[in-house]
């Protein structure tokens, strides 16, 4: 199948529809979304398994797609409610990513060459983010980097986790509650 | 909270290349239908070639399309004399207990995919070429469990695989003149309370 320029154009919802028929064009939906769900799944696990969460999450996007709610023209919600559940699989790869930025300081994926200073003090910082990530519970973890990692809106993590808003709000506050003692307490 | 979104930024977005082997996945993953469902087609193919040189498919006039009947052991047998009226089939299945989705096909073609979502990979799932690993899923599934060929031109269906509001979906499709076999069937269980939509033919060769 030839992609043209309209396919390409598309909104999610009518690609995801297109793709009933003509199941190449769900790969659009790939090549617009892929690069970022990636970096998303990078920070949370690391570069080692985030080629393998974002292949999972698109085949079951594509295995499911017949359920997709066309009314949604934005399916980022949809991929990364998708993809949390594949990260939650991976739990054991997330918290050793913590523990060991915690010890050495250093993300795998991240891009070194910054200033020593600058360095130092965003150790500062992160090494407590680490710490807080860590303990929180899988579920309000979830919500708290849809929103600052992924960039959700409120309505888009109730959409995207299947939870109601009200829901999406009491974790959001209980995280960020954490968050925020920890960097109060500091290193 | 300006701490936590900057954590960890500098991570860059993927590559094409960092990608690649995704895409492929994804790609390779979109033609794995055909070949998984295979197996329960040939299966159901098998049963049905075995009478097919001494039984024409199409009956003579006056002969009902389909008929369903309910056996004492509570088994169904869903009798397909010509693939006419899927509805009409469809609603004596209802009358006889099960929910069904029937849909007939031409020759070289068969339903978009994504038409409900599975109780088990026998639609839609991964690629399998190992024989043993297909016996064996072939064992877990319950979607090949609930039909099985008797005749050439009957099904048994076999409620106890079906849960509560679970909808049985059938795709006959009509082979080309000459065939070894008339007709094959595809049968899958679609999750409960979840749609089935309208088949939609598409090209197939396979």
């Amino acid at each position: 199948m030839t992609i043209t320029r309209e396919v390409v154009e598309s909104d999610d919802a009518t690609l995801i529809e297109r793709s009933l028929n003509e199941p190449e064009s769900f790969a659009v939906l790939f090549d617009r979304h892929a690069p970022l769900l990636h970096r998303y799944v990078t920070r949370r696990l690391g570069p080692g398994e985030a080629e393998d969460v974002v292949a999972d999450t698109f085949l079951a996007a594509f295995q499911r797609r017949g359920d997709y709610d066309r009314g949604r023209p934005d399916a980022r919600p949809w991929l990364y409610g998708i993809a949390s559940n594949v990260i939650g699989k991976r739990r054991r790869t997330e918290r050793s990513l913590y523990r060991a930025y915690i010890r050495s300081g250093v993300h795998p994926a991240e891009i070194p060459g910054s200033q020593v200073e600058d360095g130092v003090n965003t150790l500062a910082v992160n090494r407590p983010l680490a710490r807080a990530l860590l303990g929180l519970k899988r579920a309000d973890r979830d919500v708290l980097l849809l929103v600052a990692w992924a960039e959700l809106s409120y309505q888009e993590v109730a959409d995207a986790l299947a939870i109601p808003l009200g829901t999406v709000a009491s974790r959001l506050n209980r995280a960020r509650t954490q968050i925020r003692q920890a960097l109060e307490q500091g290193e | 909270m300006d701490e936590l979104k900057t954590m960890w930024e500098t991570v860059p977005p993927a590559t094409p290349e960092d990608l690649a082997g995704a895409r492929r996945r994804l790609l390779n993953g979109m033609h794995t239908r055909r070949r998984v469902v295979t197996a329960p087609r040939l299966l159901v193919a098998a049963g049905v070639a075995a009478v097919t040189a001494v039984t024409p498919l199409i009956a003579g006039t006056g002969t009902p399309a389909y008929a369903v009947t309910r056996s004492p052991d509570g088994t169904i047998t869903m009798t397909v004399n010509e693939l006419r009226d899927p509805t009409g089939l469809q609603a004596k299945l209802g009358e006889a207990g099960i929910k069904a989705d029937v849909a007939f096909l031409a020759p070289n073609t068969r339903c978009a995919d994504g038409r409900f979502s599975s109780v088990d990979a026998a639609y839609n799932g991964q690629p399998v070429t190992d024989p043993d690993e297909l016996r064996s899923l072939m064992n877990e599934w319950r979607s090949p469990k609930v039909t099985r060929p008797i005749s050439v031109r009957e099904i048994q269906i076999f409620p106890e695989y079906i849960d509560p509001d679970e909808t049985l979906v059938l795709e006959f499709r009509e082979e080309d003149e000459g065939a070894e076999v008339s007709w094959r069937l595809g049968a899958w269980l679609a999750q409960a309370g979840t749609p089935v939509r309208p088949c939609t033919p598409i090209e197939d060769a396979g």
